[in-house]
């Protein structure tokens, strides 16, 4: 079960909860599940006539522990391995600059990997991921569960990848993980 | 049936909202031709063939769309994006 890096706020609680307690698969495992909560998730949406402005601003974030995803015109969703990344953005972007919105207690984010993961993910989601490269993104949905799917560096010659799902959809989804999963076998780290 | 997003790329119907007749033009607000503004709101050709329509990437980018399409095959010819990011979009594909 994860826990936030650093805690701003008393809210500890993951929404998966008891369901993402590591376990090991019964047999070999072809998709690998875990959860994190995201330190600092913010949108930020910037005016058309201010992309450029809010894109440098943006781009002066990139580093470790920063993943930067476009998400639409003038768009962006940003987590942060550290605390505080609304208010900094909130500073650096006033409102007539961008909207910044903090989405991080309002996302749960699902480190999906494994052998099979491309077929389990594919049993119910729409996406083209033979085709998605590392760094490649897609907004896209599960049965009306909105989902912000990247995909990771492969690990050990494994695909991976981050599914950012609505905390509030979190469990249900995960639960859905868990049963398209089993045929190919799923651990939890 | 599969829409080329301007943003996404190519994906599955179910990602999208159809968002109406992108024909029908409001009348202005201060019109009092009840006529026109009833045509507006309920009056439609439910053409068989080439159809102009507004559609929405609600699971995708949100970005608004004309997509023509052909109601009796579903094949698409064109999708536009709308809105206020559109020009940006428009001058990007160039």
């Amino acid at each position: 079960m994860a826990k936030r890096a650093k805690m701003m706020t008393p809210d500890p609680v993951s929404p998966i909860g008891e369901a993402a307690m590591p376990r090991a698969a019964s047999g070999d495992a072809g998709i690998t599940l875990s959860e994190r909560l995201p330190s600092s998730f913010v949108q930020v949406q910037a005016w058309p006539d201010t992309v450029a402005k809010a894109a440098k601003v943006i781009d002066k974030l990139a580093g470790e522990g920063v993943t930067i995803m476009a998400t639409g015109p003038g768009r962006w969703l940003i987590e942060s391995d550290e605390t505080g990344l609304e208010d900094s953005l909130r500073k650096a972007l006033k409102t007539d600059a961008a909207a910044v919105t903090g989405l991080t207690h309002a996302r749960v984010v699902i480190t999906a990997s494994g052998l099979k993961v491309d077929w389990v993910l594919a049993s119910g989601i729409a996406l083209d991921f033979a085709n998605m490269e590392p760094g490649d993104v897609a907004l896209t949905a599960h049965h009306g569960i909105p989902l912000t799917i990247r995909r990771l560096p492969d690990v050990a010659d494994r695909k991976a990848y981050d599914l950012t799902v609505f905390s509030s959809y979190a469990r249900d989804f995960w639960g859905w993980l868990e049963r398209a999963g089993e045929e190919v076998g799923l651990a939890v780290a | 049936m599969r829409i080329n997003c301007p943003i996404c790329g190519e994906r599955d119907h179910r990602e999208f909202t159809y968002k109406g007749d992108a024909t029908a033009i409001r009348p202005a607000i201060d019109s009092d031709d009840m006529d026109t503004h009833k045509a507006y709101i309920y009056r439609r050709k439910n053409s068989a063939g080439t159809h102009r329509e507004l559609w929405n990437h609600t699971a995708g980018c949100r970005t608004h769309m004309i997509v023509t399409r052909d109601t009796i095959t579903h094949h698409i010819t064109s999708v536009e994006p709308v809105g206020p990011f559109a020009d940006q979009l428009k001058e990007g594909a160039k």
